[in-house]
């Protein structure tokens, strides 16, 4: 069985960029427990830096042949988000989210989501990975800071 | 090397404000604003609601005035450091006297430091410490008599002067039984010292870290202050937080002070600056 965990690519996750309070806290500990659900040897999707990190830091086990994707939808759903607000990241997000949960959805254009900052690279390699037909387990769904978090997980 | 103060213990990285609380009617900062005891027990609660890890109770203020005997001193500070105990276990209780009747008295008590202001001036003081199980301030002053101000001081070396008077200070210390680890050295700033010398220690306080002893320092709006900025008392904040920028740059551990909240910011800050501390929550640019 394959199994597959897409994450962030929080730079804040990473130990170089520690704080006394956690800002991620929530996200964090779901990217852990997703991250130790997959197998001893992950192939890695997308930012390095970030799957290194959550794999150092996790203990796995099993043969199962294991992805773990990096990435996430727009950075533009605030004012204070890192690229700002643009009206359209809603929609892309929500699209790009059902298309994620399930194979009945359709993708959204990558085009408009590289305009909205989202972080598509690893996610454009895993909609080559997947099955025909799937469904995800959904462990995270937000937007803290203005920018669309999921974690999700697939098996097939 | 973990840090013991009394009954509490503070690891290598930590800072700690030491907030003044005087039991005085003529300090120079408060002019007796906590002289009656309940005013005293006011401030205790304000800068333990602010933070602050230690206070510095004092029953005698530092500057030339009315003398005041063993007892007074004792009748102003003993009762008040045991309702302070009582009412607030976890708090370091440090009292500022250099009498060692008064010291064993505290300790007695419940108090945890003695803060020597006057850099050893009764030799007894130290065992006072040992046996009531206290930490030990070990200040330097030059070997002026306590409550004199410091009239055509000068030294070859303040700093040198100063780091060798703390270690001996604190050689006598651990002699009579007192744990290094239990021992904190301070320049003491205006103490036998002109502004120059205030100043120089300041700038060179990194020679007093590198010894291996905690260092304290009092600079809370004193007079090299206010003679640097040409300022007068209640108007040094900024200068007080300036020289505690640079005390805090070279590793400064404890710091004795009015403003507990402002000194905490400005602490946490350069610490975090030299890579001492975490921010407390960072995510701009990160998300």
């Amino acid at each position: 069985m394959t199994r597959v965990v897409l994450v962030p690519g929080v730079l804040a996750l990473l130990p170089a960029y520690a704080s006394l309070e956690d800002p991620v806290a929530e996200l964090r500990a779901a990217c852990l427990s997703a991250v130790s659900w997959l197998a001893r040897d992950v192939q890695v999707l997308g930012n390095p830096r970030v799957a290194a990190h959550l794999l150092d830091a996790t203990h796995r086990a099993g043969d199962e042949p294991s992805y773990l994707v990096v990435g996430n939808g727009s950075a533009t759903r605030t004012e204070k988000a890192p690229g700002h607000l643009d009206e359209r990241s809603h929609a892309f997000d929500a699209a790009l989210g059902a298309a994620l949960s399930s194979s009945d959805a359709s993708w959204p254009s990558f085009g408009l989501g590289k305009d909205l900052l989202a972080s598509l690279d690893g996610i454009d390699r895993l909609r080559e990975l997947l099955p025909p037909a799937y469904e995800s387990v959904v462990d995270y769904d937000d937007d803290p800071y203005g920018v669309q978090y999921w974690v999700m997980r697939w098996s097939w | 090397m973990t840090l013991r103060l009394g009954r509490h213990t503070f690891t290598d990285d930590a800072t700690l404000m030491m907030a003044i609380v005087n039991r005085t009617p003529d300090s120079f900062y408060d002019q007796g604003a906590t002289w009656a005891e309940d005013k005293a027990f006011e401030r205790v609660a304000l800068v333990v609601e602010q933070g602050a890890e230690i206070v510095d109770i004092g029953g005698i203020k530092a500057a030339p005035g009315v003398e005041i005997s063993e007892a007074e001193e004792k009748a102003r500070v003993v009762d008040f450091v045991a309702r302070v105990r009582a009412a607030y276990p976890s708090l370091v209780i440090s009292v500022d006297t250099w009498r060692a009747s008064v010291g064993a008295a505290v300790c007695a008590a419940g108090a945890d430091v003695l803060n020597d202001a006057w850099g050893g001036a009764d030799p007894e003081l130290v065992d006072a410490a040992a046996e009531g199980g206290a930490a030990i301030i070990c200040t330097h002053t030059g070997g002026v008599t306590p409550r004199t101000r410091p009239y055509r001081i000068e030294y070859d070396d303040v700093v040198a002067a100063a780091i060798d008077d703390t270690l001996a200070y604190a050689a006598r210390a651990e002699a009579a039984g007192v744990p290094r680890e239990s021992v904190v050295i301070d320049p003491a700033h205006d103490f036998g010292k002109n502004t120059f010398h205030s100043l120089e220690l300041t700038r060179r306080l990194g020679e007093m870290v590198a010894t291996g002893y905690p260092v304290l320092v009092s600079l809370s709006n004193k007079d090299f202050v206010g003679e640097t900025l040409d300022l007068p008392v209640g108007s040094r904040l900024s200068g007080t937080l300036a020289a505690t920028a640079v005390c805090a740059l070279a590793g400064a551990r404890i710091y004795r002070v009015h403003e507990v909240v402002e000194t905490r910011q400005t602490v946490d800050m350069v610490w975090s600056i030299a890579g001492r501390r975490l921010p407390r929550r960072a995510i701009r640019g990160l998300q």
